[in-house]
């Protein structure tokens, strides 16, 4: 028997037995599920990968939300501004042709004014004209005397005083007219 | 409670009392009057045979081969016809989702290859692959003897197969295996492939019987306990477990660790001594 019997034969077969059982387990049991191992892992590594990109992808439609929102707020600022400027010069358009338009009142009423004024002044000459001619009859058709002549020039004076009366009365009122319509 | 109930109980009592008792005189007598045996063989002869195989040998086409043969080609029929069963019906059927059947394929899997992966700078697919089926020879292996599989020997007694391990020839054919591995990997693979790893010749040797011994002394022990008649109740309860059990999972364990360890060191890049090199081409 050699040492420990130890024999180079059994060896072999030992190795043999080896070699079979390491061949027939690795393809039979360990490839198919290490493969089936790194494929799930590959597909769990592909999910990550999705869902990172899915949520950076969101990020990024989150901050283009935010920002288009904080333009639309600056727009809508700038729109208000604009409409605001709008209305104020509109505003001022019309409270400039008001004022044109009370200007041309206001002149057309002075010039209306004066044209009475000139009437009257002119009907008041006339009146006085033929109060002068009508008197100028009666006393050519009188006898003349010195009182009557006397009375005649008070009676005169009476009369000539007040046509004079009314018309500087009319031109106080067109006056006053005037200036609560330039006031106004 | 009734009286009636009371009487019943200590009736069922005393039952059981006489009873134990019974069977502990009858044990008592069996171990001292029993004339165990009809051992054609001494303690000597026992244990040597199971250090040496020398007596109780197998004839198998002619040719005579240790116990330990038969044992190992049972296992590896064992283990390939499970994982025939395994593959035809369990894998098609793996989820995303492990039940637990696939959880425990999975881990026994991937225990091996993380192994592989974290003692080696690359990824050694087959390194892999080998410690795991050579874990699972060397646990199912060990847990063999547990079976007590008899078989006809020469001798015209029959032997109790021994867990293939047990033999000094499996074991140095397991240890020469993995060194070959080791050894052609660092050729192969190795840095500037070099026969670096030839100095690690007591590799083998060391593996060989180291595995030898750790499986031989539990061998020892169990045939110690099963050969005096007296201890062959409830010792070899505990004896088994600690001998055959806890023995199979270290021994697997340590020698998984060990091929891979050896193979990443084989395999390992040098990168100091590159660095010195370009040192010295830029100087």
């Amino acid at each position: 028997m050699p040492p420990l019997n130890i024999d180079i034969t059994q060896i072999l077969l030992h190795v043999l037995n080896l070699v079979i059982l390491v061949g027939g387990l690795t393809l039979i049991l360990y490839r198919p599920v290490t493969d089936f191992l790194r494929k799930r892992r590959e597909s769990f590594a592909e999910e990550e990968r999705l869902n990172a990109e899915t949520k950076a992808e969101n990020e990024r439609l989150k901050t283009e939300y935010e920002t288009k929102l904080k333009s639309a707020d600056e727009e809508i600022k700038a729109r208000r501004a604009e409409a605001e400027r709008e209305i104020a010069d509109t505003a001022s358009r019309y409270m400039d042709d008001a004022k044109v338009k009370a200007d041309a009142i206001i002149k057309s009423a002075e010039q209306e004014a004066e044209a009475r004024k000139v009437h009257v002044l002119e009907s008041a000459q006339t009146e006085i004209g033929e109060m002068v001619l009508s008197a100028t009859q009666k006393l050519l058709a009188d006898s003349a005397s010195p009182d009557k002549d006397l009375k005649l020039y008070d009676e005169f004076i009476k009369q000539t005083k007040r046509p004079a009366e009314k018309v500087s009365k009319s031109s106080k009122n067109s006056k006053g007219s005037k200036s609560s319509k330039g006031s106004k | 409670m009734s009286e009636t109930t009371n009487k019943k109980m200590s009736r069922r009592k005393i039952f059981v009392i006489v009873w134990l008792l019974i069977i502990a005189l009858l044990l008592v007598g069996i171990i001292v009057s029993g004339t165990p045996t009809s051992h054609t063989e001494s303690v000597k002869e026992v244990m040597r045979d199971g250090v040496l195989h020398d007596i109780n040998q197998i004839s198998v086409f002619g040719l005579l081969v240790n116990p330990a043969i038969i044992s190992a080609y049972i296992v590896t029929a064992l283990l390939l016809t499970a994982a025939v069963f395994v593959r035809i019906f369990a894998i098609p059927r793996f989820k995303r989702v492990p039940d637990k059947f696939q959880s425990v394929i999975e881990w026994m899997v991937g225990f091996f290859s993380n192994m592989a992966d974290k003692n080696s700078s690359h990824k050694p697919r087959f390194v892999g692959a080998y410690i795991f089926s050579v874990g699972a020879y060397v646990f199912f292996g060990t847990l063999f003897e547990l079976l007590g599989v008899q078989f006809p020997t020469t001798s015209e007694n029959t032997i109790l197969l021994p867990a293939p391990l047990a033999d000094i020839n499996a074991a140095i054919a397991l240890g020469f295996t993995s060194y070959l591995i080791i050894l052609f990997a660092g050729i192969i693979r190795g840095p500037r492939k070099t026969l670096g790893v030839l100095k690690d010749f007591s590799l083998p040797i060391s593996m060989s019987f180291r595995l030898f011994g750790a499986l031989l002394s539990g061998l020892l022990v169990n045939e110690l306990v099963y050969y005096y008649y007296a201890l062959s109740f409830v010792v070899p309860v505990l004896v088994g477990v600690l001998f055959t059990l806890l023995h199979a999972l270290i021994q697997t364990y340590v020698l998984a660790t060990l091929v891979s360890i050896f193979y990443g060191e084989a395999v390992e890049p040098r990168p100091y001594k590159n660095k010195i090199k370009k040192e010295g081409n830029r100087i």
